[in-house]
């Protein structure tokens, strides 16, 4: 046991301004070590801004970024961080055996304990059998393997992971988590960033909801869906024409055939449904972790009627 | 140690693109060729061929130290900058590193300007002498690799281009690297020699004639090494910031 405990990342007040435009809004936010953790937003709510503050690529305005209980350059330098930014390709003329070799001797010049060998990072990432492919020829799947690899060259105690899966098929987004889970059982600290909410639902112990350079939400994802009160009731819309009036109902919205009523009372949306015959294939859930999403960040489902937002 | 690995990968990387190396040699071998046996210069002496071929093998350097710089700037769109600046490397390791490739660029048009120089154009030199003209030649450019260096971190692919153009022939023909600047007005003499160019090729110059490098000479040319220096740490520092 450590004798002061240290947070893998530890933001306070953290603002960042590109012109006029307000990325990173005084957000606070602070991981405990070993954990995996979603960081959740609809685009241009802070992530990639955030993140970038985390590896220290980028100073905030105001407020302070600490990593593993010092600057984000020094954790850097220290090769305690690994990342793998959300753009970017790999470089020509080189295999991605050299590739990987060079990066992990990189991180064993720093070596704090034992080190991943390059034949075993390639085991890891699951691209032992594209050692001695140019780097710039594989496929999407395939080179974000290879920058995985180069993520985790140095057994970094804090992973960061923009976007690892997207633009990914999958079967490749599959193999891509095999290789984070390993590293996140070893007991690493995973932070990733993703558009996918099954994955973020999935896949992390903690999910923090961002949204206009702010923390809205932060838990576990069953206590996130919790933030949102209330059920969905739908019933085929052939027999509800008109949903308003219904008690408790504060939305509704007609998807295909469906009409889909969000309430705060179940109970008296459905029997008052009962009473005005209106029940064909009924349906009642809880908020799926989509609808806490969308409420907390206030963004528009596509496709469908924006319905008022549900508070 | 680092450094080593650094500039293995980035050599490794050159050599598989023999392209860039083979173009590097053209037209400093070929202008070579053409001045001293057109003969320019204005005297068909010993002292021309030796005077040009220093010149042209400078300007050869400086094409391949500017090409290198370009390429740099290629690699920023790929994320290749960034992926340096997320591992335990120090900004200064990773300038170095790229200059030292940058520096490697620039051996083959020595080499091949130097040979011309020997083999056709029959520049006799003392054993001694040869090699501290090549030395100094290849050591001489460090200040201008970095400078390509920083071009190729802070601008566009496209700019880093012009950029490296202007330096590569602004420079070459302003340092006296085409002529001798005691042909040129003297007050455009007093402005070349503030020049790191022509500072560079003096280097040269001064040892092929028996002398040593002058101490102002030597002066100048590391101020603007240190004011590159810098350029380029700044350069790469900003390249990275985006994820």
């Amino acid at each position: 046991m450590e004798a002061v405990e240290v947070h893998a990342v530890e933001a306070h007040g953290v603002t960042k301004s590109f012109g006029a435009v307000r990325a990173v809004d005084g957000l606070g936010l602070r991981l405990d070590r070993g954990r995996t953790v979603a960081l959740l937003g609809p685009n241009g709510a802070g992530k990639s801004t955030l993140i970038s503050m985390i590896l220290g690529l980028r100073t905030p305005d105001t407020g302070t970024v600490r990593v593993l209980g010092g600057s984000p350059e020094r954790a850097v330098r220290a090769g305690r961080v690994g990342a793998m930014p959300q753009t970017g390709r790999l470089i020509g003329g080189v295999t991605v055996r050299e590739l990987v070799g060079f990066v992990q001797r990189a991180h064993a010049s720093v070596a704090r304990g034992p080190m991943p060998s390059t034949a075993e990072l390639m085991d890891i990432a699951r691209i032992s059998d594209l050692a001695g492919r140019r780097a710039d020829g594989l496929s999407g799947g395939q080179a974000q393997r290879v920058r995985f690899a180069l993520a985790v060259a140095g057994a970094p105690d804090l992973i960061v992971l923009d976007e690892p899966t997207a633009a990914l098929d999958i079967e490749s987004r599959h193999e891509l988590w095999v290789a984070i889970r390993a590293c996140a059982e070893r007991g690493a600290t995973v932070l990733f960033s993703t558009h996918y909410l099954e994955e973020a639902d999935a896949e992390a112990d903690r999910i923090v909801v961002v949204d206009r350079g702010r923390v809205v939400a932060d838990g576990t994802s069953d206590e996130i869906k919790r933030r949102v009160p209330g059920r969905t009731v739908s019933v085929d819309a052939s027999v509800l024409p008109d949903p308003s009036g219904l008690p408790g109902v504060l939305s509704s919205e007609v998807d295909g055939r469906r009409v889909r009523l969000h309430t705060t009372d179940a109970d008296a949306t459905v029997l008052a449904l009962a009473a005005a015959g209106a029940v064909r294939d009924l349906e009642v859930t809880g908020a799926s972790l989509e609808q806490a999403f969308l409420t907390l960040t206030h963004s528009a489902p596509a496709g469908t009627e924006t319905p008022e937002a549900v508070r | 140690m680092m450094l080593v690995h650094y500039v293995r990968l980035e050599l490794l990387r050159l050599l598989r693109d023999p392209g860039y190396l083979i173009m590097t040699l053209v037209s400093p071998l070929t202008m070579y060729l053409v001045f001293s046996n057109l003969d320019l210069g204005g005297s068909a002496s010993a002292d021309g061929a030796l005077y040009s071929m220093v010149g042209m093998a400078g300007f050869g350097a400086i094409g391949a130290v500017m090409t290198s710089g370009v390429s740099i700037s290629e690699d920023k769109p790929l994320g290749w900058i960034r992926q340096l600046r997320l591992l335990p490397l120090a900004p200064s390791q990773v300038v170095v590193g790229r200059a030292l490739c940058a520096m490697a660029a620039a051996l083959p048009p020595i080499v091949a300007v130097c040979l011309a120089g020997g083999l056709v154009n029959d520049v006799t030199l003392s054993p001694g002498r040869w090699l501290a003209v090549f030395a100094l030649l290849w050591l001489g450019i460090a200040p201008l690799a970095v400078l390509g260096v920083g071009f190729g971190y802070l601008l566009t692919a496209q700019k880093a281009q012009m950029a490296g153009l202007a330096v590569y022939m602004g420079l070459s023909l302003l340092g006296g690297l085409w002529f001798p600047i005691g042909k040129m007005p003297s007050w455009l003499a007093s402005v070349s020699r503030l020049t790191p160019v022509n500072r560079y090729g003096e280097l040269s110059w001064s040892v092929a004639g028996g002398h040593a490098p002058t101490l102002v000479g030597t002066l100048v040319l590391a101020a603007w090494a240190a004011a590159f220096t810098v350029f380029a740490v700044v350069g790469y520092r900003r390249s990275a910031q985006t994820v």
